[in-house]
């Protein structure tokens, strides 16, 4: 495996995602192949934007450039049991009504203030169980796609697969970050 | 048979067979081909070439489809593996699936099972350490199974033997109930690894806490390079297969060994039916095996066999070869094939916390897995309400943790930097259980496999024995913790079924006495001499070391003798 070329597009997907042709983005089908999530192209997209506000671009990519939401649909679709599959897309529901009843607007046309706003408050959990279950199950596997993505694992918190040595007694400064 | 041409029957006759080429079969492989024996090695999987078959050894973890977990369909179809720590993405393919090979429990047991060249020897957790006359005499003390027809002095030459080729690194404790070997540099303890080993000497003088022992080339020596290996890296990812050869298993060490000879044939996909038993020669004279594949039979012929299929796969082969002299499994004379096996008691944890030495923390990884206390309980005399005692593995940890409460630019600066957590220690309990007539393997007489081979029945369970043993492990370890300065203890009994320990043992007991054994004390069948079971099967107790290092020593020994039978023409 060539594993060593550089991310290109930073897309993360080299292991099993097969990403279909852009045409069919634009149809009602995720993007990604799905055996038991049933999710629209109109979703995808709204979480790509949801992933972007949990990590949103900064000097470095973000979730929605990363992929992470589409990482979360293949995860929570393969690792998942049922009921968190339905936890999943239920909750997704609520969330969308939650947005117009908060926002007055879809997600998407929120602007990204207002968008930050809704997450802030599901994040700190004021807003209905359902939605609060979709919610811990996007960011976790936000989190874990991004600790485990090429860029991070290479560039920004290096993974070394071979470290080469054991020191038991490591020094380090209390309090140390990093 | 298929063919009785004369030819063919010289073309499939050898010197020895073995059956299995796991950590146990590949040592008789390599000792016999050493001795200069043409030797057939039968495997029921398939070939696993050192290097060239461990597909997922260099892949970084954002490569696997799933990040290394399991998929629900996965889990859903193979509940028992998957219970396994070290089924996961990474290293699946070396595991037997549950619907692969059936078997039948009596009682729930998890069977966890590694079927390809190199068996379960690809995928252990590398722990090695000795025997002593605490352990081997301990059913003749404590009144239980059989006495051992050995004892530490009989066994100690084969453990420096097979330590060096394998390549065991640790330190030499001076222990008399963990005995010293030939050992490369240990890996050493951290800061509170070696904080918790001091303060249990300050505390009770006779609990130690020692440098894990373990298969890894911490530092090669001159035998190790010969075999092609190089010093560990410490990737910890071993299950995989090592690109460095740093840990022992059959694919890296003795089997290419073995293989070099050029006396050996290796036949994967090979499964072994059973043992032949020749009336008139009264004796055995080789083996029934069917094609994996194509199930085609084809017998072999040798005039020593060696069965090291796995403790309870020996079991199953033993019990499914019947004869008129032996119609109840070969070498049965006394009834206790079968009977009389037992495991490591692994339910019990206990995890804590330490705010000391935030000063240090380690970089790299340990290979060994950090430390390892030696019985201690009724070691010199009973001394408790249940019989016997238990090892603990102990090991702390001190990681980079990330505040994930937030979100946005706030939480992605948590996680690219993250600070260093407190130290988090963990011990895990290794309980001696008591091999009792009720515990026992049989083979069912209704369903068979693929190969036609009866299933498995298992039937073994914890005993109150077992309950004790917990009840004391999580009081004694936490009064230890609380000695040492540990915070927010907590302790848990798995209850997992028997089996996930992977230690289990039996069934073709050693000892004196054909009437109450089924070996003698070179693991010849008292009944049939010129077959030899040196694995797991062969275990009269358990004790409380991880076993492995334990067959590798009995099989070395015991080709030696087998040879010298052959020379001496007594088998
Ligand atoms: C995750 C894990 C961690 C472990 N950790 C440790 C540890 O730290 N320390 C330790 O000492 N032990 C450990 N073990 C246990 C260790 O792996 C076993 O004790 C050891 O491999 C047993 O050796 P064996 O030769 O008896 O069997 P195996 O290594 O299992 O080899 C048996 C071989 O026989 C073959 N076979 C079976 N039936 C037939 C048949 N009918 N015909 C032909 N071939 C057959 C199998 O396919 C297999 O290849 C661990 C095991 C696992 C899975
Ligand atoms: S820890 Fe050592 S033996 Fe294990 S995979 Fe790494 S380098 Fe190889």
């Amino acid at each position: 495996m060539n594993r060593r070329t550089v991310v290109k597009g930073l897309l993360l997907f080299t292991g099993g995602l097969v990403l279909a042709p852009s045409c069919v983005m634009e149809t009602s089908k995720a993007s990604i192949r799905l055996k038991n999530l049933d999710i629209s192209g109109e979703d995808e997209k709204l979480l790509g934007e949801v992933v972007e506000t949990i990590l949103p671009t900064t000097d470095t990519p973000g979730g929605r450039t990363l992929g992470l939401h589409r990482f979360t649909l293949k995860m929570v679709d393969d690792l998942r049991g049922e009921k968190d599959q339905k936890a999943f897309t239920d909750g997704l529901d609520a969330f969308k009504k939650l947005a117009k009843k908060e926002l007055g607007s879809s997600f998407m046309e929120a602007s990204p203030q207002k968008r930050q706003e809704l997450i802030a408050a599901v994040n700190a959990g004021k807003a209905p169980q359902d939605v609060l279950a979709f919610y811990k199950l996007l960011k976790d596997h936000t989190i874990t796609g991004y600790l485990n993505s090429e860029l991070v694992m290479t560039k920004l918190r290096v993974y070394e697969l071979v470290p080469g040595r054991y020191n038991p007694y490591f020094p380090v400064k209390t309090k140390q970050q990093s | 048979m298929a063919n009785l041409n004369v030819d063919s029957v010289k073309q499939r006759t050898f010197d020895a067979i073995v059956i299995g080429s796991g950590m146990s079969g590949g040592w008789a492989a390599k000792e016999f081909t050493g001795k200069g024996l043409k030797t057939l090695v039968l495997e029921r999987g398939r070939d696993v070439k050192h290097l060239k078959d461990y597909p997922t050894t260099n892949m970084l973890p954002y490569e696997f489809e799933h990040r290394g977990e399991l998929t629900a369909e996965i889990r859903e179809k193979n509940p028992v593996v998957s219970r396994c720590y070290a089924f996961r993405e990474d290293a699946m393919h070396f595991f037997v699936k549950d619907t692969e090979q059936p078997y039948v429990q009596e009682k729930p047991f998890d069977w966890i099972r590694g079927q390809q060249v190199g068996g379960k020897s690809l995928l252990w957790a590398r722990q090695t350490q000795r025997w002593s006359d605490f352990d081997f005499e301990g059913p003749a003390r404590d009144g239980f199974a059989v006495d051992w027809p050995i004892r530490y002095k009989d066994l100690a030459p084969w453990y420096s033997y097979v330590e060096k080729f394998a390549g065991i690194s640790g330190n030499n404790d001076g222990l008399a109930e963990l005995p010293d070997g030939d050992f490369l540099p240990a890996f050493p303890l951290n800061s509170v690894e070696d904080h918790f080993k001091k303060q249990l000497k300050a505390h009770y003088g006779n609990r130690h806490v020692i440098s894990a022992r373990c298969a890894h080339l911490s530092k090669p020596n001159q035998i190790h390079l010969e075999q092609g290996r190089a010093q560990c890296q410490n990737r910890v990812l071993c299950q995989r297969g090592c690109p460095f050869g740093g840990y022992f298993s059959s694919n890296a060490s003795t089997i290419p060994w073995a293989e070099r000879t050029g006396l050996m044939t290796l036949l994967p996909h090979s499964v072994v039916q059973e043992v032949i038993y020749d009336e008139k020669a009264g004796k055995a004279t080789g083996v029934r095996v069917i094609n994996a594949q194509t199930k085609e039979a084809t017998e072999y012929f040798a005039p020593v066999i060696f069965v090291n299929a796995s403790a309870f796969s020996t079991n199953q082969i033993l019990l499914n070869s019947t004869s008129s002299r032996f119609p109840n499994g070969l070498g049965n004379d006394s009834g206790l094939l079968g009977k009389y096996v037992a495991f490591h008691n692994y339910r019990a944890r206990i995890t804590a916390e330490y705010e000391g030495f935030q000063e240090y923390a380690t970089d790299g990884r340990n290979p060994a897995g950090g430390g390892y206390i030696p019985r201690f309980r009724n070691l010199h005399k009973q001394e408790t309400d249940f019989l016997r005692g238990y090892a603990a593995g102990f090991r702390a940890d001190r990681s980079k943790n990330s505040d994930t409460s937030g979100f946005g630019a706030d939480l992605k600066n948590q996680l690219l930097n993250p600070s260093w957590g407190i130290w988090k220690v963990g011990s895990h309990m290794m309980g001696e259980t008591i091999p009792k007539a009720e515990s026992q393997l049989s083979l069912s007489k209704f369903k068979k496999d693929a190969w036609g081979i009866p299933l498995l029945n298992i039937n073994l369970d914890y005993d109150a024995n077992d309950d004790k043993m917990v009840a004391d492990y999580h009081a004694q370890m936490e009064e230890m913790f609380t000695k040492a300065g540990f915070t927010n203890i907590q302790k848990t009994d798995s209850h997992q079924a028997p089996g996930l320990d992977i230690h289990e043992m039996g069934g073709v007991r050693m000892g004196h006495d054909p009437k109450t054994s089924l070996l003698n004390k070179y693991n010849q069948l008292h009944a049939c001499p010129n077959v030899y079971v040196t694995d797991g099967a062969c275990m009269t107790s358990t004790s409380t070391q991880n076993p492995s290092l334990t067959y590798m020593a009995l099989t070395a020994r015991a080709v030696d003798h087998a040879v010298s039978e052959m020379k001496k023409q007594n088998i």
